[in-house]
């Protein structure tokens, strides 16, 4: 692909004419409603949100990295739901899948969203095993806002734990870079 | 390394209190398609992720992995070597240092550089990094977990 033209948009996989409107239409809908990462945040932010870490959600996620741990299998396809089975009982989650959804915190979805930014750092401590099926809430805490290299980058502190008895399961620093 | 029947982390392989500063884990290797970059629970919230002509107009080359997607696979292989101990009192840390394009295919590595007594066990650190065909590294980290504590 040339940087120097503008690539077509079925230039990576075959898409009909259709499929190409259909394409344009959606991601110009994200622009027009959209501000950078960077505006949008206000260090001091206190963000939360509550994710129910369904089993279809683990399978959707797991499946498109390819990773087909049994561990984390609470739904297969012709046996449906099932408790699943781990060194921990039932099937467990994917830390890294709650690592994944941070972002969906850190862009506050009653805001307009922010495309074209980038996770670029996270240093994650996994604390104990989170049961498929779990809800957990997402906290998430703007630390520093900072520009590297004439990039911006926001900085933020995580913390993630079981809404029922407030078990911790997860802490993190994450970094995004905005456009 | 041997497998088990379903899929699930070996056993005989993994990193015990005897195992030495500079194993070397053999990784997971995956090829970097655009369908899965685009997918509703990855890439499709960012068209950077998927769309080569939004990427173009932000400055890339072409649409980009999330940085995530190879976390996941650095994710896969320590799990293959740590099994339950990579679920509690662990640590992960992972620097994106250069972008994944469509088709790229990315492998993953690791080697203990660390083992310091901790309780009864050892704590391990683990090198841990994705590079892709030409042995250009794109995500670099450590991995760290107790064994036997």
């Amino acid at each position: 692909m040339s940087v120097n033209s503008v690539p077509a948009t079925d230039s990576l996989r075959p898409m009909t004419s259709v499929q190409v409107d259909q394409t344009r239409e959606f991601v110009a809908s994200l622009d027009e409603k959209s501000e950078t990462y960077w505006d949008m945040v206000t260090i001091g932010d206190v963000l939360s949100r509550d994710l129910h870490l369904s089993a279809e959600l683990v399978i959707l996620y797991a499946d498109a990295v390819e990773d087909f741990n049994p561990w984390y299998e609470g739904w297969l396809m012709n046996r449906w739901h099932m408790e699943g089975e781990s060194p921990f009982g039932g099937a467990i989650v994917p830390p890294m899948l709650i690592s994944h959804f941070v972002l969906s915190v850190q862009f506050d979805h009653t805001k307009p969203f922010a495309i074209g930014s980038i996770h670029t750092f996270h240093d994650t401590q996994i604390h104990k095993p989170v049961p498929v099926g779990s809800t957990v809430r997402i906290q998430t805490t703007a630390v520093d806002k900072f520009t590297k290299r004439d990039r911006r980058y926001v900085r933020h502190e995580v913390e993630v734990t079981d809404v029922e008895d407030a078990t911790l399961y997860l802490s993190e620093t994450r970094d995004i870079l905005s456009l | 390394m041997q497998t088990t029947p379903h899929g699930a982390p070996p056993v005989k392989d993994r990193i015990t209190r005897g195992t030495p500063v500079g194993f070397e884990l053999v990784g997971v290797k995956k090829r970097a398609l655009i369908q899965l970059m685009g997918s509703r629970l990855w890439g499709r919230f960012n068209p950077n992720h998927w769309d080569p002509v939004y990427a173009q107009e932000t400055g890339l080359a072409a649409p980009i992995q999330t940085g995530e997607m190879s976390t996941a696979y650095l994710s896969e292989m320590c799990v293959n070597y740590l099994g339950e101990n990579y679920y509690r009192n662990a640590r992960m840390v992972c620097k994106y240092v250069s972008s994944t394009q469509a088709n790229d295919v990315i492998t993953t590595h690791g080697v203990v550089t660390a083992k310091e007594p901790k309780g009864d066990g050892f704590r391990f650190t683990i090198d841990i990094w994705a590079e892709d065909q030409d042995g250009q590294k794109k995500t670099v980290g450590q991995m760290e977990a107790d064994v036997d504590v």
